[in-house]
This record gives structure tokens, C-alpha cells and sequence, in this order.
């Protein structure tokens, strides 16, 4: 085995039927596994200018090539379909048990398309899939559903279960898809191509093996990663309160320097991603205020609030996705907090607290742990929940909406109480909350007088917590990347710890240079960029996790590591020109299904126009358009229109691979 | 009872539970908590009645932690 199975299982939920594809070696070995294999499916597949909430749009999830194979980091699943957000490629990564439980069951994809007639959920195992009533769960929240169905379908082994919770039945076009008790496949809106499909659950009981061609190599590699994991550690004089003032000292340097990739991974072991809530706010990522604020309004004096200490002082043990050994996450105790309804909830992520924090002023990290079960059992992404609720709270401070239209709530910067009950009428589409749920897009144009500048997006996804505006390349891939608003497919700062250069031929040396040089448009810039997606479209057609590609190719040897599971002999510029086939392939889908790059914008907010007046970010903004022609041509597509070339799609074969003779079934 | 059964060296183990996934009876579970500063859930057999004594959970751990070491006899 060569660490894939070679086969994905395609289940029509219209007429209950299935049925197991074989998909050639050619495909693996030009798209990997994950995302490639997904955007191969669904291209072909999926008919141009589907509805994304209709039939003919189609789910997928897929494992990594990696997964299960004895590498380590290795265990992160994909939602892939048509976007409903933003009408192009749609997928979201996600963490958890689910990956090597689709491998387990002799996939390496599952596809669904369709509409069922009535709520199921999909239960496979090593005999094929069955489509069963999922009418008893229908209406409970994504915790429970999951241990409602543990408990029915456990025979043998314990099964891994992805669910969606209210938000996604009531097809909220901001909600997401959930596994292991609240961990989230949130962007892109899949929560939503999911409820529309009826398709409350996938039940997965698989135990076939999984193998690589080399496990021993495998295994070697990742001995020498987890080596060097186990000894990076933050000394424990360091305590978080001087995390802001780190924040404020390297943000204050003004040149782009390369960093090894473990010191992030250090930081990440101790406090999760939680490390940036303060840290994020004096380097000036933090976007604060619904990004018309800075660390001038959300000043020093409120930092301890959000203080990473504080927020492991509720987490009662680590948590590790399947096959991790850094373990960003935690497992927190908040039995006191609310009613009381919860006794446990995953430690927010970053983008959680400042989403719930510094977006919207609000200084109470107890009602952030609250929120964070909250909307992880109602399938919210937190990122566009706290977005459309922080445009909300802007409108209402302007006098864009009245306490009439929001059925008497005040709606104020930091009132922690109104927050959490705009956020109940979101889950019940009550009101505002119904207009709310499906975006800060899509209200806006409901609710007009002007909104729209508060409302902040990128081609219909809600801006993650991570301001563009001090690093230029970020603002390139929120605009230009196919799934638009994404902050984890690509930037500088993660360019800076790849150590690519290392590798591939066709990149230059990484020099310390003046940051101001990377707010120009520039060709290495944009090859950087290439070269950056690329390799994340590499991490996740292995199914590998961002905060391994983080540490970077000296640490985290991805090409060892499919070259060892794979029997292949490829070289990393042969994986790059993979992770830039897949990328054309995702831009290629949006194409098709009529997206126009050209129209997506980056919002004015996140580019600096007009630049803010004060805080760390003062004066700085990006010259976006101008750096998205070279980007296009460095992919070579189109500099005007963002379309790959003919002579592209030849030169990396996707004429052929998109041709049907490529399966046999 | 099975001719040998995992044992955990928890000084290589990385708490990374792919042993615990790959355990076709989910006899394992991440739950032995307090050995190190993190306080990371490490795996322990939690259903020794369904233990085989196939050694899959041995072969995919990912750093050779797991040692498939003969069963006490019954009653010991
Ligand atoms: S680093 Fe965090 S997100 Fe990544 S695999 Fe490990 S636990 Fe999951
Ligand atoms: S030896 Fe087999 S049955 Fe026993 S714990 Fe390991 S994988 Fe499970
Ligand atoms: S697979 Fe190995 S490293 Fe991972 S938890 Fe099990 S014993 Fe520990």
C-alpha cells in the first residue's frame, strides 16, 4: 500500500444509492490525496453554476495521503464542495478523529450528493455505507448528536462521528461541520452544503489496516520530529503577562527576518493558540473594534483579561488531534459559568478570544469560554458568528439599526450579555439573528443605509483575526486565494519559518530585508506567495496540520515523509509543481462555476483605506491590487482575469487529469 | 486472555493516541493524565477483556512506544 487506499465511496442521497469508485495512481500522483483528490472529484463532477444549496452541489470529505501511515501531525480531515458564501471552491480543514476513520473504512474520500428526503445519517463501516433515520437527532446540538450516535452505532470499535448542529439544519450560510465533540470544519460554509442535504451525520466504524510502503522510514522521520518537539519548551520563568510586550518588541522591527519554526511550536505547547491574544494585539494582528479600532482603544491596561495564563487556568488536560505530537489543544472546565448547562468545552482558539474579545471590545474572558461551547454546539464558525455580531454592534452604536430591529437588545462595544443573545436569535434565526446567520455579506445588502461599510469580508467570507496590514502577502491571499478571507493558506510571517529556500531550486535565498519592501508589488513577492500556497496545498493533500508546516521543511519532512509512504522518488521541486496544480485546480473550479476573481476586493478596512489614526497599525496600508497581477502570473494565470493559462493547464497536465478516462470504475 | 498485551513506555510516548485510533476494539483510551508539566492524556488499556493481543496499537505507533509484552498469567 502506498498509504492511500485508491478508492473513494460516492453515496447519492436523493435515491439512497452508492457505490465504490477505484481512482488511478495517476491521480495520487499528481494531486496527492485531501484537497487534490477533492478538487479532482468535484471539478469534474459538480455541473457549472449549481446552487450550492441544491442537489447537484456535492460534499466531500477526505482523508490525508499521510494519515495513519506512521507519520505524525498527520491526522486532518477536509469538507469540500461549492461554497454557498462565496459561489467558488469551498473546503475547510479540521482536525480530530475523522481522517484515519475514513482510511479505516477503505476510503480515501467520501462524496455525498443529492438531497435526501428526510434527515439520515451516513453509518459505513468495512461492509460499505448505510443511510439510516437521523429524525431522533434532528434538532439537537453537535455534542450531543455525536454521543447520542457514539452510543447507538459503538459494536466493536468506538466510531468517529461528524455532525452538524441547528445552525447548519436552519442552513446558516456561516455554520460548519463538527467531530469530536466540537471541533470545527467551520469555513466556507460546509455546515450549511450539509444541512441542505439532509445529512445530519457521518458515522464512521472502519477497521481496515492502513500502510505505507515504507513504515519504518515513516516511523524514522517521525522519531526525529518528536525529538525535537519534546525538548522545545518555554522556560517557565516566561509567564503570559510578558507576552505583550514580545508582541510590542518584535513588532517594533523593522526588517523581515526568518525564525525557526519550533519557537512557534514551543509557544503553541504551552498556551495553544491562545498564546496570540495578547501577543497578536501589540504586533498589530489583532484587527480590534470590527477593524476600525487598534491597541489604542483595546489598550495595555485591559490586556490581563485575555491573558493565555488565564485562559489555561480552566484547562483541566491537553487535547491531540489524531497522530499529534505537539497537542495545541485543551480540554477547559466551565461548569460554573452560564446555567451551568456545560461542564466542558475545547480551550478557544485565537480566533475564537479576539473574535469574541478585541473585535468587539469585550474584555470578559469567562463569557468567551461560554460562547466558544455555545457556538460550537450550535455549529457556528466563530470567525463569521463574531464578525456579522461585531458589524451588528456597529451598526447599532451608528444608528443603523435601531433597538427596534433588535428586538430591544442594546447593543454596545464589550456587553458581553447582549453578545450572547444576539448569538441565541443567530442560532434561532429570530429577527436580526436571522439575517445575521447567513453573513455580514448577505445583511448588509438586506439592511442597506450604508452597512456595508461596516460589514466586513472578502467575497462573502468574514475576515479571520489576523490584520493584513503587517504582512502584505496575507492581504494577497485574503483577496486572491480561491477560497478568499482564508488566513491559513498562505502569508509572510509563515513564508519566513518554511525555509523553502532550502529546497526548492527555483527560490531565492531567504535575505533580512526592510519589511517596507514587501508592501511592494513585487515578482518575489509573489513567487514567495506561490511557493507558500504551494506547500500548504502539499500539508493538506497529506492531511497534515498548518502548525507542522509552521515548524517548517527542516523540521517537518514532508518530502521525506510521501517519498517513505508512497515508494515514489519525487524531488520537492516535483511536490511543489503537485501543490501547484492543486491550487491552479481549486482557482480552475471557482472559474467554472462562474466566481470572477477579478470582483473579489479586499475590504477596505483590512487594507488600510483610510489608514488607521493611531495604535500599532497607524499610517500602514496595502497596495493589494497592485501585488494580485504579479501573483496571477507567478501561478501562470491570467494577470488580467486570475484564469489559468492554456499553456499552464498543459504544462502541469490537468488537461488530461480533468479528461473522464482518468477513472475507471 | 491474550498471549501478550501492550505496554506503554511513557518517557517515548508523545500522547499522540494513534493507538488508541487504531485499536480495532477500542480497548485503549487517552486518559492517564499528570505524568508531565502539560498535563497530556496518555493512553492506557481501559478494556482488557477485548484485548486480542494483535499488537496493531504497537505498529502504528508512530515513535516505538508501545511494547507488546507476554500477559500475566490469569490471577497474578
Ligand atoms: S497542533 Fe493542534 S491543531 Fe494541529 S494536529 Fe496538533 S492538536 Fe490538532
Ligand atoms: S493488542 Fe490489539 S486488541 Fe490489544 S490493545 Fe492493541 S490493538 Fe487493541
Ligand atoms: S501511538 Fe505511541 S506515541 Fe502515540 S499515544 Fe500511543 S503510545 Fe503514545
Amino acid at each position: 500500500m502506498k498509504g492511500y487506499t485508491g478508492k473513494i465511496l460516492l453515496v447519492d442521497l436523493g435515491t439512497g444509492e452508492s457505490e465504490v469508485q477505484a481512482v488511478d495512481d495517476a491521480v495520487y500522483e499528481n494531486l496527492l490525496s485531501g484537497v487534490g483528490l477533492g478538487a479532482w472529484y468535484l471539478y469534474r463532477n459538480i455541473p457549472a453554476g449549481a446552487d450550492p444549496l441544491g442537489p447537484d452541489n456535492i460534499l466531500g470529505f477526505t482523508s490525508g495521503l499521510l494519515t495513519g501511515t506512521g507519520s505524525v501531525m498527520t491526522g486532518r480531515w477536509m469538507a469540500v464542495c461549492k461554497s454557498p458564501l462565496t459561489g467558488g471552491w469551498g473546503d475547510s480543514n479540521c482536525g480530530g478523529s475523522l481522517a484515519p476513520a475514513i482510511k479505516h473504512c477503505g476510503f480515501d474520500a467520501i462524496f455525498f450528493r443529492g438531497i435526501s428526503p428526510r434527515p439520515v445519517y451516513a453509518y459505513v463501516d468495512n461492509k460499505g455505507v448505510q443511510l439510516r433515520d437521523a429524525s431522533a437527532c434532528w434538532g439537537l446540538d453537535a455534542v450531543e448528536s455525536e454521543e447520542r450516535l457514539v452510543a447507538e452505532c459503538w459494536a466493536a470499535k468506538k466510531p468517529a462521528v461528524a455532525a452538524i448542529g441547528p445552525a447548519a439544519e436552519r442552513l446558516s450560510l456561516i455554520s460548519g461541520i463538527s467531530n469530536d465533540l466540537g471541533r470545527y470544519a467551520a469555513r466556507s460554509g460546509v455546515g450549511a452544503v450539509m444541512g441542505s442535504k439532509r445529512l445530519k451525520a457521518l458515522v464512521l466504524a472502519g477497521t481496515k489496516a492502513i500502510r505505507g510502503e515504507d513504515p519504518e522510514a515513516v516511523k524514522n522521520l517521525s522519531k526525529a520530529y518528536s525529538r525535537t518537539m519534546r525538548l522545545v519548551n518555554m522556560p517557565a520563568f516566561l509567564k503570559g503577562a510578558v507576552l505583550p510586550l514580545m508582541g510590542a518588541a518584535l513588532g517594533a522591527v523593522k526588517v523581515a527576518y526568518s525564525l525557526d519554526g519550533m519557537v512557534s511550536a514551543m509557544m503553541f505547547k504551552r498556551w495553544g493558540t491562545a498564546m496570540n491574544s495578547t501577543y497578536g494585539m501589540t504586533n498589530g494582528d489583532a484587527p480590534l473594534k470590527n477593524w476600525g479600532g487598534s491597541n489604542a482603544d483595546y489598550s495595555f491596561k485591559y490586556y490581563h483579561h485575555l491573558n493565555p495564563d488565564r485562559v489555561l487556568a480552566r484547562e483541566s488536560r491537553k487535547y491531540h488531534c489524531y497522530s499529534c505530537v505537539l497537542g495545541c489543544g485543551g480540554v477547559c472546565d466551565i461548569k460554573d459559568l452560564g446555567k451551568g448547562e456545560y461542564a466542558h468545552t475545547h480551550k478557544p482558539e485565537y480566533e475564537t478570544i479576539m473574535a469574541f474579545g478585541g473585535l468587539m471590545m469585550n474584555k470578559n474572558l469567562d463569557s468567551i469560554f461560554y460562547i466558544n461551547e455555545l457556538m460550537n454546539r450550535a455549529g457556528f464558525d466563530t470567525i463569521s458568528a463574531a464578525g456579522a455580531v461585531a458589524f451588528a454592534i456597529e451598526c447599532y452604536e451608528n444608528g443603523i439599526l435601531s433597538k427596534e430591529d433588535t428586538g430591544g437588545l442594546e447593543l454596545r462595544w464589550g456587553d458581553s450579555e447582549a453578545i450572547i443573545a444576539l448569538l441565541r436569535m443567530m442560532i434561532a434565526r429570530e429577527g436580526l439573528g436571522d439575517l445575521l446567520a447567513d453573513g455580514v455579506k448577505r445583511a448588509a445588502e438586506r439592511i442597506g443605509k450604508g452597512s456595508e461599510r461596516y460589514a466586513v469580508h472578502v467575497g462573502g467570507q468574514e475576515l479571520p483575526m489576523h490584520d493584513p496590514k503587517i504582512d502584505p502577502m496575507l492581504g494577497v491571499t485574503y483577496a486572491a486565494d480561491p477560497t478568499p478571507g482564508r488566513h491559513t493558506t498562505s502569508g509572510g510571517l509563515y513564508y519566513s519559518t518554511s525555509f523553502l529556500w532550502t529546497r526548492v531550486s527555483w527560490l531565492p535565498r531567504f535575505k533580512i530585508h526592510p519589511k517596507a519592501e514587501d508592501y511592494e508589488p513585487s515578482e518575489r513577492g509573489a513567487l514567495e506567495n506561490v511557493a507558500m500556497t504551494s506547500f500548504k496545498m502539499l500539508i493538506d493533500g497529506a492531511g497534515a496540520c498548518y502548525y507542522a508546516m509552521l515548524t517548517g521543511v527542516p523540521h517537518f519532512r514532508i518530502f521525506e515523509y510521501l517519498n517513505a509512504a508512497t515508494g515514489w522518488t519525487k524531488s520537492p521541486d516535483e511536490y511543489m509543481e503537485i501543490g501547484k496544480r492543486i491550487q491552479t485546480l481549486r482557482q480552475l473550479f471557482g472559474i467554472k462555476q462562474g466566481y470572477d476573481p477579478r470582483k473579489v476586493r479586499i475590504h477596505d478596512r483590512a487594507a488600510g483605506r483610510p489608514p488607521l489614526k493611531d495604535g500599532h497599525n497607524k499610517g500602514l496600508f496595502l497596495r493589494t491590487e497592485e501585488m494580485i497581477p504579479y501573483y496571477w502570473k507567478a501561478w501562470g494565470w491570467d494577470e488580467a482575469s486570475g484564469i489559468p493559462t492554456e499553456a499552464t493547464l498543459r504544462g502541469l497536465g490537468l488537461d488530461e487529469l480533468l479528461a473522464e478516462e482518468a477513472v475507471h470504475a | 486472555m491474550p498471549k501478550a498485551s501492550p505496554s506503554f513506555d511513557y518517557g517515548t510516548c508523545m500522547a499522540c493516541r494513534a493507538c488508541v485510533d487504531a485499536c480495532p476494539f477500542s480497548c485503549l483510551e487517552d486518559r492517564k493524565t499528570g505524568l508531565e508539566r502539560y498535563n497530556k492524556a496518555f493512553p492506557e488499556m481501559a478494556r482488557p477483556e477485548k484485548c486480542t493481543g494483535c499488537g496493531l496499537c504497537a505498529a502504528a505507533c508512530p515513535v516505538d512506544a508501545i511494547a507488546m509484552l507476554p500477559s500475566p498469567a490469569p490471577g497474578a
